[in-house]
């Protein structure tokens, strides 16, 4: 026998508080751990942004607001030679749904010319951008409609736009992107959107955003002056911002998503520190005969003290265990990219967030059973055992 | 600690409650030769437990020398004191005090923790303890599977499975009937007749009193008179 052995014992002391005590850690860290994935999802998409280089102009008032088509030669003409800008890639928003469902997918008409090399992180092949530039009704899209809707390359399929004039057209996937960031995204070509508008009667070359891809960043910074600047005081003034920017405030659009995480985050600690810290008092409560025994015959006071602080942190790396492994599992088995929910769609559980998650844990056991221990090493064996005897 | 021997010399112990002093004992001097089965008596308050923390080094006098053995307890700190206890004293309790969620041999295995000392060695006393008590074929029930006799008995092999020379019993028969006092009484008489075990008990029951060589009387701190008997003759563990 060891003193851990003694120590696992002591959880089956009352097991019905300590399955409870367990369960109240386990579902706030499973909590926590989903937000501390998200909010490393989040910088590695940040990370990713600034490795791209990416500027995006759009009206400065909303991103509903379009620009004239004709802006993309005049951002173009801002660098003759080519110095600092590599292409110019302008958007519009589609808001395709396959018919018969209520999932809007995130998808875009794109400038076919200058679409693979502005997204180039898409890693088009020559041969799936000779089939694109080929095919006018040619689609790229993420892996995330692809698996929910049984698509494969090659196949035809049909969006209807959520947007006015509502239309509904043919694509043919071309390409199924691999990278998560990507995952929910829809592109097709613009030409192929404007020449269906014009069909119907009802033109309209416009764009919700341009995206351009810059060769420095440096060149992206004096680029996002530089358009402000151009089109200031005119109807179609813009506002350039770094895709980390964009994204930021798109995200703030629907509230502050890390923000409150980070709130979150704060207020399950301290919570699951009471829980456990409360459980750890009327646990010693319990036991202070015992205690006073063990002091008696021979435990130091340190002993004590580790051996109840021991216990306390115990409990807090099973309830972990127990939130954060069904957590991982769960979110391995049912991803949340199904639910098409932007950035958190693509949440999966990190191994660091699991390592933080258990240090957490460890540090919320150890400030729970802080106090109970030093009551516990303090204990006057004679009062104790005077007041039970 | 070769062999117990107890000498309290002057002692005065104060306890303050609400900064008032409340004497529990005073100017007392003691002498036990090892070996000897001592009984303290007295009403409540009169300082029995009191003297007993003390002899056991589980409190330090306000005034005075408690020296057993070769040790003065009076000069260590509590470190001390508790290492000391953990080598040197068995206590048995009234209420028995086992830890309800280890089985009886893990309860009597308990103090052994505290040493260096292979698993196999620690079996070896564990069972030896047990024997003694009569309690071997019980070694896998937990507490609550035990009779009250039981538990006593169990706490009694903790008390000695370190074999210490001196055992401290707080009223080790208060919570039992009579025949199974009598059982726990045998078996207090067997570890001073046959291991040569130094006993001190407290106790309110005179039948209990009977088994111990020397009765001492306490009241308001101070020993009023003391009785002695002939050494009884080795009784066998009680079942």
């Amino acid at each position: 026998m060891t003193l851990t052995y003694v120590l696992m014992q002591n959880l089956k002391r009352n097991p019905l508080r300590t399955a409870l005590t367990i369960v109240a850690f386990a579902l706030p860290m499973a909590v926590f751990v989903a937000a501390i994935s998200f909010v490393m999802l989040l910088a590695r998409i940040s990370a990713d942004n600034e490795r791209e280089l990416r500027l995006g102009v759009h009206h400065r008032i909303t991103l509903t607001n379009s620009l004239p088509d004709g802006m993309r030669r005049k951002i173009e003409a801002l660098d003759p030679k080519g110095e600092r800008l590599l292409a110019v890639c302008g958007m519009r928003w589609f808001g395709g749904r396959v018919p018969g469902t209520q999932n809007t997918l995130t998808s875009l008409a794109a400038d076919a010319d200058t679409f693979p090399i502005v997204y180039s992180d898409v890693d088009m092949t020559d041969e799936e951008i000779a089939t694109w530039n080929r095919d006018r009704t040619a689609a790229v899209t993420g892996k995330g409609p692809a698996e929910q809707y049984g698509w494969k390359l090659g196949d035809r399929i049909e969006l209807e736009s959520s947007v006015p004039p509502y239309m509904s057209l043919e694509f043919r996937i071309v390409k199924i992107i691999d990278r998560a960031e990507r995952a929910n995204f829809f592109y097709f070509r613009r030409d192929y959107l404007n020449e269906a508008r014009e069909r119907i009667g009802q033109p309209d070359p416009r764009c919700n955003i341009f995206w351009i891809k810059c060769k420095t960043a440096e060149g992206l910074r004096t680029l996002q002056a530089e358009i402000d600047a151009t089109f200031a005081n005119t109807p179609d003034a813009t506002k350039s911002e770094d895709e980390n920017a964009f994204a930021a405030n798109f995200t703030q659009a629907s509230g502050d998503i890390p923000g409150l995480m980070q709130v979150a985050a704060i207020v399950v600690v301290v919570i699951i520190a009471l829980v456990a810290g409360n459980t750890m008092m009327l646990s010693l409560r319990e036991r202070m005969r015992e205690l006073a025994v063990f002091k008696a015959i021979g435990f130091q006071r340190g002993r004590v003290f580790r051996i109840v602080l021991a216990e306390s942190v115990l409990l807090a790396l099973l309830g972990a265990l127990v939130g954060v492994i069904p957590t991982s599992i769960g979110l391995a088995l049912f991803p949340l990219k199904m639910l098409r929910m932007g950035p958190i769609g693509q949440l999966d559980v990190s191994p660091i967030a699991v390592l933080v998650s258990m240090v957490i844990a460890l540090l919320v056991g150890i400030a729970a059973g802080l106090w109970p221990a030093y009551q516990a090493q303090r204990l006057n064996t004679v009062d104790a055992l005077r007041r039970v005897a | 600690m070769s062999a117990a021997q107890i000498e309290l010399r002057g002692v005065r112990k104060v306890y303050y409650k609400d900064r008032i002093e409340i004497p529990v004992l005073d100017k007392l001097d003691l002498d036990v030769p090892a070996g000897q089965f001592v009984v303290l008596m007295g009403p409540s308050g009169s300082g029995k437990s009191t003297l007993l923390h003390l002899v056991g080094g589980l409190d330090s006098p306000t005034a005075g020398s408690v020296r057993i053995g070769d040790a003065h307890l009076e000069r260590m700190n509590e470190r001390q004191r508790t290492a000391w206890r953990s080598r040197n004293v068995g206590f048995i309790f009234q209420m028995y005090h086992l830890v309800p969620v280890l089985t009886a041999a893990q309860n009597v295995e308990l103090p052994l923790l505290l040493f260096r000392m292979p698993s196999s060695e620690r079996r070896k006393r564990v069972t030896t303890a047990l024997d003694v008590v009569g309690l071997s074929d019980r070694m896998d029930h937990r507490p609550n599977q035990l009779s009250g006799g039981q538990e006593q008995r169990v706490a009694i092999a903790r008390a000695i499975v370190t074999d210490p020379q001196l055992i401290l019993a707080d009223e080790p028969t208060g919570d039992l009937d009579a025949k199974t006092s009598e059982e726990i009484l045998g078996l207090l008489d067997l570890l001073n007749s046959e291991f040569g075990k130094t006993i001190v008990m407290v106790t309110h029951d005179p039948r209990a009193a009977a088994h111990g060589q020397r009765t001492l009387h306490l009241d308001k701190g101070a020993l009023e008179r003391e009785e002695h008997r002939p050494a009884a003759p080795a009784v066998s563990a009680a079942r």
